[in-house]
């Protein structure tokens, strides 16, 4: 197979090339940028550590980082274990089967925009119907989106609903879990909770990884569509996320050197959380396939 | 085999043509605004059309207003924006500092359809940057109270007079309103502002107060000044104290200019903006009445203006459409569809804008006011400011901070941005 | 087992529900105060608000754009994607498993951290404000998740069925379109639904790059609608509707492939 390389590399030249362009060389530039003093249209001055200063002393940054933070320490565990649980449910061939995990995926659809603007009136404090349903049963019915200390967990809630692709994910990595396997245990006299802690578990814990780490990185951005169309960040700034911080930064405040800035900051934050992820799945190795 | 060979073609094509920026018009204009703003704009490019049929209009609509100056934004990093701009005074000084604006004095002066003497002062005043005028204003509305007369009748509340007051407006708010049908819930509420700096400004003056320390450069808001904190207090109640507004949970399940074109709002705070959309869709009678007073009068300007960007590839045509838009017939057609309020002198004065039987028959109210209209510091940060200091108005006026802090907390984070200049 | 039954038709009512709600809200009279008590049907259900979308924006023309989008970002998708799975597939070890660490780490970079960036790179190519500014993550496969789902069914076939078909004098792009892509119809079927759903669903690009109106796609115009009538419910759902439906259609074509395989 060596002698046909050029042929190989002739298949991979559009991935590696989009990538280059499309990934590796806006990176570099954010890095260069993050440096400079720059509004887009005028070229870029070298004002070295600067931006990343003032965004130490820029609130709003904080306010920003801190809420994304919060959002992914409430979210991906909770996703996570809703992925987990549903594919485990739905993970054996049963009556009707295929269309629980049709109803389970259905939502992860419903494109980004109408999934804010559907939400944003579903939890409509006076005439939306999960108020509505809260009134009758006598329940106190909070603002939601309205209400500064409810509107990101109102979010977190909202991205529950689409934990679509993490389910399929879960779902082939348990068929790879030879039923033998589970058989033989059974034999061997060991309980069903034996059989999850002992077996299930660690085969499931690669793409356990693979599901935290893709959604820790997807979370810097996924929260971009709901704050804009439902919130604008706002109310007071409790929805202000990362990537708002960015676009506004960039587009209006022509800040193109601490937007840069703040991108790198997002990228090492991005490092630590996965890194914490491979910490706490430590120990399960990490299987090629 | 072939299809498939066909499929990758058809798939190249693709890629190469949608390469292609669209073939617009010789020049494209900008705007934002309702369904009933643009069917105005549209009266206007069509017209033009007519008149200048060698060059073609492309109209660009934007999501809304903030959308707008990100996008413009973008175009301009981009080396690509459209030729023709609509931006408030509020806004384009940002634009102007960073040379991205053509100024456009020097063609006023060439021109034969227009000249700087036909226009109000105040509105040019509010386009000269560094003593240049850069943009052309279309239009010099204020803020004023449109108001719903049936509601009035029906509540047997005498309709705003000419001079009225504070106390008077309160009056007439309390009583219209009324939860209607008695469930507990309030129906009908007197009046709808936005808690935003732009529409607290004319209390603050009126007040005696002063929004910034220095007017031609400013460095810090002064909205803790006392005279200041007067008028947030009265701005303030209004949600807080007497209810007379909507609060948090009412204004985010249905806003309040919905509520007043759905004739369930008595008093609605707008600039000339709402016109259009309130002719097409406003079942009930209205009208507008200038705004209350007290110690002072004092009105705010509104003023928007069509600015050309250095970095058009057209500027001649561009130009052509912006002398046409702003002669007497460009601005009468807008004028006619309710608009604005025409920047030209002479067809403010004229029945295209005062006709009595197109509403609001008290269109005067826009006139008469002018010498009392105050406007607000020319600044290339002044969206920011706005911004932030909206953000601490708005907590103060849902209840959620106090008076004296939200504005002690907006006049701090002012001067991080004016600094920042 | 009588549980999880119950729980299973819990579950699924539950996420039915906003798409439900969706739909219900999009058939209420606009203008009137929406009742106070819970009903799943408006009293009167309308279509009005359907209507009124396109009277108020150019909606067709909108969901021409994201079709058009949508359809040739998959087509690219599964040719750009496809070829650097298989391509993948055939390396030596030490290769292979370079190349799945630089896959796992371009997944891990956000896209916010590129977003802007790649702004100013387009800038200065000059095709912004173009369909190609949307369409160019298609041509590195449109995410590096799809390239491995490609890697892997590849791995899964024997070399030997590869190898022969070389021996017979086939070049490797041969190969590919003649052997390696009809066997991997999941995957194929798997990555269009996703690919198509990512061109869909795309919010922040054509925010970030269309300037002309004719561009536009859905997501622009339903804040478009938005901003023009920010409350007005029945007219913010009836879009949303809209756009969602095909969507789901797509969806139910091609899932059997990802959720069915083993249900009676």
């Amino acid at each position: 197979m060596t002698r046909l390389r050029p042929q190989v590399v002739a298949l991979l030249t559009p991935y590696l090339l989009g990538a280059f362009l499309l990934i590796a060389l806006p990176a570099g530039i954010s890095f260069f940028i993050s440096f400079t003093r720059f509004n887009g249209i005028d070229r870029p001055l070298f004002i070295g550590w600067q931006n990343f200063q003032l965004l130490r002393r820029d609130p709003l940054f904080w306010v920003a980082i801190t809420n994304s933070i919060l959002f992914i320490t409430l979210a991906i565990p909770l996703r996570v274990l809703g992925a987990l649980g549903l594919a485990l449910l739905y993970s054996r061939p049963r009556r009707a089967v295929g269309f629980y995990r049709t109803a389970a995926y259905l939502p992860t659809i419903i494109p980004d925009t109408a999934y804010a603007l559907t939400w944003l009136w579903i939890l409509n404090p006076l005439y939306g119907p999960i108020n509505d349903a809260l009134r009758l049963l006598g329940l106190p019915a909070p603002a939601w989106l309205a209400d500064s200390a409810w509107s990101l967990p109102a979010l977190v809630f909202i991205s529950l609903f689409q934990i679509g692709e993490g389910f399929v994910i879960l779902l082939a990595g348990l068929r790879h879990i030879p039923a033998e396997v589970n058989d033989a245990a059974r034999v061997d006299g060991a309980g069903r909770r034996q059989i999850f802690t002992s077996i299930t578990m660690p085969l499931l814990s690669p793409w356990l990884v693979l599901l935290s780490v893709r959604d820790v990185a997807l979370s810097f951005q996924s929260t971009f569509t709901p704050a804009f169309i439902m919130t604008r960040g706002g109310p007071y700034y409790s929805t202000f996320f990362t990537p708002l911080f960015i676009y506004e930064s960039a587009f209006d405040g022509l800040r193109f050197g601490q937007a840069a800035a703040a991108m790198l900051m997002v990228f090492l934050a991005t490092l630590l959380l996965v890194a914490l992820v491979y910490f706490i799945f430590e120990g399960q190795g990490f299987d090629e396939d | 085999m072939k299809t498939r060979l066909l499929v990758f073609i058809v798939l190249i094509a693709t890629l190469v043509l949608s390469a292609c920026q669209p073939a617009g018009g010789s020049i494209s204009f900008m705007v934002f605004g309702d369904p009933a703003e643009l069917a105005a704009y549209q009266k206007l490019v069509d017209s033009f059309s007519q008149a200048h049929p060698q060059i073609q209009v492309e109209l660009i609509q934007v999501p809304g207003q903030s959308d707008y100056r990100k996008r413009l934004s973008a175009d301009l990093t981009a080396g690509d924006p459209a030729d023709v701009l609509l931006i408030n005074y509020r806004r384009f000084a940002g634009f102007a500092n960073i040379g991205a604006l053509e100024p456009l004095g020097a063609y006023l002066e060439k021109s034969s359809l227009i000249t700087e003497a036909d226009l109000y002062p105040e509105a040019v005043n509010a386009f000269k940057w560094q003593g240049e005028l850069t943009c052309m204003p279309q239009n010099m509305p204020s803020l004023v109270v449109y108001y719903n007369k049936d509601l009035f009748d029906s509540a047997s509340v005498p309709y705003p007079a000419a001079d009225w007051v504070w106390d008077d407006f309160l009056f007439a708010a309390r009583a219209l309103t009324k939860d209607v049908d008695h469930d507990g819930v309030t129906d009908q509420f007197g009046v709808g502002i936005e808690p935003s700096l732009i529409r607290l400004a004319p209390f603050i003056w009126q007040s005696n107060g002063v929004i910034v320390d220095d007017d031609s450069n400013p460095s810090t808001l002064t909205l803790d000044l006392p005279e200041d904190l007067i008028a947030a207090e009265f701005f303030v109640s209004l949600q807080t104290v007497h209810h007379v507004v909507p609060n948090a949970d009412e204004e985010a399940s249905e806003d309040s200019e919905s509520r007043f074109i759905n004739g369930r709002l008595a008093m609605f705070f707008n600039s000339r903006r709402g016109v259009p959309t309130y002719r097409e869709s406003a079942v009930f009678d209205w009208d507008v009445a200038a705004l209350p007073q007290k110690d002072v009068p004092a009105g705010i300007l509104h003023a928007d203006a069509y600015c050309l960007p250095s970095a058009s590839k057209n500027k001649p045509d561009a130009w052509t459409f912006i002398e046409y838009a702003n002669s007497a017939e460009g601005q009468t057609i807008i004028a006619a569809s309710g608009r604005t309020v025409p920047s030209l002198i002479s067809v403010a004065n004229s029945p295209a804008f005062l006709d009595p039987n197109a509403k609001p028959a008290n269109s005067r109210v826009f006139l008469d006011t002018i010498p009392t209209i105050h406007a607000l510091p020319i600044h290339p940060n002044w969206a920011e400011i706005e911004e932030s200091a909206s953000e601490e108005i708005m907590r103060a006026f849902y209840g959620e901070a106090s008076v004296d802090d939200a504005m002690l907390r907006a006049v701090q984070l002012s001067r991080e941005i004016f600094f920042e200049k | 087992m009588k549980i999880k039954g119950l729980l299973s038709i819990a579950l699924s009512g539950l996420f039915l529900l906003p798409l439900l709600w969706m739909i219900s809200a999009s058939l209420r009279s606009p203008g009137l105060i929406p009742s106070r008590g819970l009903e799943i049907l408006p009293e009167a259900p309308t279509l009005a608000s359907y209507a009124r979308v396109f009277e108020i924006l150019p909606f067709g023309r909108y969901l021409f754009n994201s079709l058009f989008i949508s359809i040739s970002g998959v087509l690219l998708t599964l040719l750009t994607a496809s070829l650097a799975g298989f391509g993948m597939s055939l390396l030596g070890k030490r290769a292979r498993f370079r190349l799945l660490i630089l896959s796992g780490i371009l997944q891990m970079i956000p896209v916010t951290a590129v977003w802007l960036t790649r702004f100013l790179l387009f800038a200065w190519l000059g095709i912004t404000n173009s369909r190609l500014s949307l369409l160019a993550p298609a041509l590195m496969g449109s995410s590096p998740l799809f390239v491995l789902l490609f890697y892997w069914t590849f791995r899964r076939v024997d070399r030997s069925v590869f190898e022969t078909a070389q021996l017979d004098g086939a070049s490797l792009f041969q190969v590919w379109l003649r052997i390696a892509v009809p066997l991997a119809r999941p995957a194929l079927m798997a990555v269009g639904m996703l690919s198509f759903l990512f061109y869909w669903n795309d919010f922040i690009t054509p925010l970030l790059y269309l300037r002309s109106q004719t561009l536009y796609t859905l997501p622009i115009g339903l804040l478009q609608l938005q901003e023009m009538d920010k409350t007005n419910w029945p007219l913010l759902m009836a879009a949303s509707t809209m756009m969602t439906l095909p969507a789901v259609l797509v969806f139910s074509f091609l899932q059997r492939s990802l959720l069915w395989w083993d249900s009676e």
